[in-house]
């Protein structure tokens, strides 16, 4: 071919000269991520150390693993590590299959106004914060003033409120279905673009051959947002690990303390309000690496079973 | 021939100005840190008090004063980064007794002694002896003791306030309850005749999370067997009421007033906020614990509100936790002497530090301290007394943007306000709550019966920085357990709970304690000794 000849290997520098435009837009990113993600990182070494806020980072003591060790012996961390990793099981089974149903039946619809009004309520609980969401919890499901229990004592179907928030198994429950419900909304979105992609003539074909409205789903939409399904979770199996603070933090309460507290927490409790920053710094520094076991695992397994993973 | 003199003045002035640009070295500037409440209108950073200080003591002395605002509610975090990242003002304040040890132990500090003993001789005379003790100790293993920071003078001690509602007193044709027996019987009767409608719970409870039996040990120390607690326990179980023995039967009271629906069923929902406050004031609550003033303070006003929502309601003071194994005495926790801890930290200059020991001198001045604590009259007072203490205390809204002002935060070496001796500031206390005078002396009368000075250590306890916080967070579990548990379980539910506490560090912390004690490195009083 006659192109071939035209495309030369590029030499020197000549790579630079040609897309330095490119290569200037790039730098702002790159910068970004060198000062904002790469150069923090320096500062787990403090795990590392008997930590002296005064003489910082390269002035304290290196005690090697003495953090990890201190902390995992804490007998709140083996309770911490075990609520994260249930909760977040819960959070994934119970969650992840929602979005992609809700995306399915918003995809379905075909009154738009209505369509919009749908997916505007749904995205809402997502913008709430925490604390608001915890307040409105404390409404609902308290003990026997809470709507729920009230109503229900009333009616005289209970004659004891559900201890939705006071026992520990009940709590679980409660701190799942209120997750699901604030994240559900905003997890169709990827999912709805997703389907958006896929090629109509597909859905034409199908209905030529008499597929009906659910054979089409199950033969042509879920096919189609496969990868995105696939790469939503093993991002997710990553994040097994993580837990957000704010969460099971204001949805706690002491009477569940052995089922709510997570490693946020534990965190918080035993590294932040001491000082301790540098325990919390060996914790933090424990799930990532965890969490990058998982990921890097779920990844890989993706592979084998022939999907494409993240990388 | 005024306005010629004005003019002259400030060309003076501004002359001085452009002088001291060029003799910069001549001028330091001394940062101090102030806390910010964030009360309208008044900008820390620039407020009335901030301009009587540089004109009465910055510029006689060619220093230029600069508040440095840090949010009261997290000083502590906000003073730890600003400590590491070499940032912190000249002078700062904390009440965070962890970090102060913290920085001792890093040796992040100035030692105070020779500056306190050479610019400071007013700020020495103001706090006494046995205040500037509680700032010192020996870090460096000599045997002799060192100033690492200046406790702030406490001014009144109090901290228990117990308040029952004198309305429901004479609904149910009481007499105010002297004993638990009595007060009991308040409680149940109250809730058995809805006394404050059907959401009646007579008992306002809830657990403080960040020191879960803080609060609670005002009722249960009253269960305390004294006989079986030697001077050496009391200290070991510094931070645990609930090891005390006798202590048990007070947590099973508390059971029992669970089960009757006295105490809320929400006591652990609630961390001691809005919806507790809430059934104050909409008056659904016969009896709570909380600050000796609480009632009428301007911040959280149960009294004026709820009187507000309920005709007739009213808040009196009442103190029935009698010890019988200490003759029937009402014990009550008061504050150590030592308010907020004041450091200089090692980034200041020798300068600057001289400069900062000479301010809080200055500060510590009576007719300087007057007028820092209290401003103008007329503008943030009406009058003085005989005695020349202001009355007619203006509250912020009513005082113009520029001269309104926080006593407590920017006269910082003063806890309170200070008028001279203790009668004149005790009669100074029920001065700003208009109506309420003979309450407010009376609920301070009761807060300082029997009292017993809380404790303190004046070496680092390393398993409490090691697990303070967990310990607290088991005794929140444990509270928890406790009053909601089975009554029938009771017993087995106290023990497991007090086990998982020593579990989770409560067993360190109570045996360096009682080292701290045989070493005769505590402060406080047993109350055997009352």
């Amino acid at each position: 071919m006659s192109g071939e000849t035209r495309v030369k290997k590029p030499r020197g520098l000549s790579w630079i000269r040609r897309d330095w435009r490119l290569y200037v837009m790039l730098i702002l990113p790159v910068a970004f991520y060198l000062i904002f993600c790469y150069k923090p990182m320096l500062g787990l070494m403090i795990a590392f150390q008997k930590f002296n806020m005064f003489k910082g980072m390269w002035g304290s003591k290196f005690i090697g693993l003495e953090n990890f060790r201190f902390v995992m012996n804490m007998p709140d961390f083996p309770v911490a590590l075990r609520n994260t990793l249930f909760l977040n099981l819960m959070g994934l089974i119970a969650g992840f299959p929602v979005p992609i149903v809700l995306a399915i039946m918003l995809n379905e619809l075909h009154s738009v106004p209505f369509k919009k009004v749908s997916q505007t309520l749904l995205y809402l609980p997502h913008f709430l914060s925490w604390i608001i969401i915890g307040g409105m919890v404390l409404q609902i499901f308290s003990p026997s003033t809470g709507i729920i229990n009230a109503t229900l004592l009333k009616w005289g179907w209970i004659d004891k409120g559900i201890p939705f928030l006071t026992d520990g198994p009940h709590w679980q429950f409660t701190y799942t279905l209120v997750g699901v419900w604030q994240s559900m909304g905003w997890g169709t979105i990827l999912y709805l673009s997703a389907i958006t992609g896929i090629n109509m003539e597909l859905f034409e074909a199908a209905k030529i051959d008499g597929a009906n409205k659910m054979q089409q789903i199950w033969h042509v939409t879920l096919p189609g947002i496969r990868p995105t399904i696939v790469v939503l979770l093993i991002l997710n199996v990553g994040q097994m690990m993580n837990i957000s603070f704010d969460r099971p933090y204001v949805l706690g309460n002491p009477m569940v303390q052995n089922y709510c507290d997570v490693l946020s927490t534990f965190v918080y409790r035993a590294g932040i309000t001491n000082s301790q920053f540098a325990r919390a710094t060996a914790i933090g520094l424990f799930q990532s690496v965890v969490g990058m076991i998982l990921i890097t695992g779920a990844n890989l397994i993706t592979r084998k079973l022939g999907e494409e993973g993240i990388w | 021939m005024k306005k010629a003199l004005a003019i002259l003045l400030s060309l003076a002035l501004l002359l001085g100005l452009a002088g001291s640009a060029f003799a910069e070295d001549d001028w330091i500037t001394l940062r101090v840190e102030t806390y910010d409440r964030e009360i309208a209108g008044l900008d820390v950073t620039n407020c009335w008090q901030l301009h009587y200080a540089q004109e009465h003591f910055g510029d006689p002395n060619h220093i230029k004063l600069e508040f440095v605002s840090y949010a009261r509610w997290t000083e502590g975090d906000l003073l730890t980064v600003a400590l590491a990242g070499g940032t912190a003002p000249d002078i700062c304040l904390t009440y965070n007794g962890g970090l102060v040890q913290q920085a001792i132990d890093d040796e992040g500090i100035w030692q105070l002694d020779d500056l306190l003993n050479e610019y400071g001789p007013n700020l020495k005379a103001f706090l006494g002896e046995e205040l500037l003790g509680y700032g010192q100790s020996d870090h460096d293993g000599d045997g002799v003791k060192e100033q690492w920071y200046i406790p702030a003078r406490r001014i009144s001690r109090a901290n228990v306030g117990n308040f029952i509602r004198e309305d429901w007193l004479k609904a149910l044709n009481m007499e105010k309850p002297t004993n638990i027996e009595e007060f009991t019987k308040y409680l149940r009767d109250a809730k058995a005749a809805n006394l404050g409608g059907t959401t009646t719970t007579p008992f306002a409870f809830g657990i403080y999370a960040p020191d879960p039996l803080y609060n609670v040990r005002r009722f249960t120390d009253a269960w305390v067997d004294f006989s079986q607690v030697s001077e050496e326990d009391w200290f070991a179980y510094a931070r645990n009421p609930e090891m005390l023995p006798g202590s048990k039967e007070g947590f099973r009271w508390l059971n029992t007033l669970y089960h009757e629906g006295i105490i809320p069923d929400t006591f652990a929902l609630t961390d001691n906020d809005q919806a507790n406050d809430t059934a104050l004031i909409m008056g659904y609550n016969g009896f709570f614990s909380q600050q000796p003033d609480q009632p009428w303070r301007t911040d959280k006003n149960y009294e004026i509100e709820m009187e507000k929502n309920v005709e007739g309601a009213h808040w009196v003071t009442v103190n029935p936790f009698k010890n019988e194994s200490l003759g029937g005495k009402t014990l009550h926790d008061i504050y150590a002497p030592a308010g907020l801890s004041i450091i200089i930290p090692l980034t200041t200059d020798e300068k600057t530090a001289i400069a900062a020991i000479k301010y809080m001198d200055w500060m510590a001045q009576p007719e300087n301290m007057f007028m820092m604590q209290n401003g103008l009259e007329g503008i943030n007072y009406t009058g003085l007394t005989e005695d020349g203490i202001p009355y007619g205390v203006k509250s912020a809204d009513d005082v113009p943007n520029e001269n309104k002002m926080h006593a407590g935060d920017i006269c910082f070496i003063s806890n309170g306000l200070c008028y001279g001796d203790d009668a004149k500031n005790n009669a100074a206390l029920a001065l700003p709550f208009a109506g309420y005078e003979d309450d407010v002396v009376a609920s301070y009368e009761d807060a300082l019966t029997d009292a017993w000075t809380q404790i303190s250590f004046t070496v680092s306890i390393q398993a409490e920085t090691d697990f303070g916080a967990t310990v607290k967070s088991a005794q929140g579990k444990f509270l928890a357990d406790v009053v909601s548990a089975d009554p029938e379980k009771f017993d087995e539910v106290y023990d497991a709970g007090l086990q998982d506490i020593l579990n989770s560090g409560a067993q360190q912390m109570i045996d360096e304690f009682r080292q701290a004690y045989k070493d005769g490195n505590y402060r406080g009083v047993y109350p055997g000794n009352l």
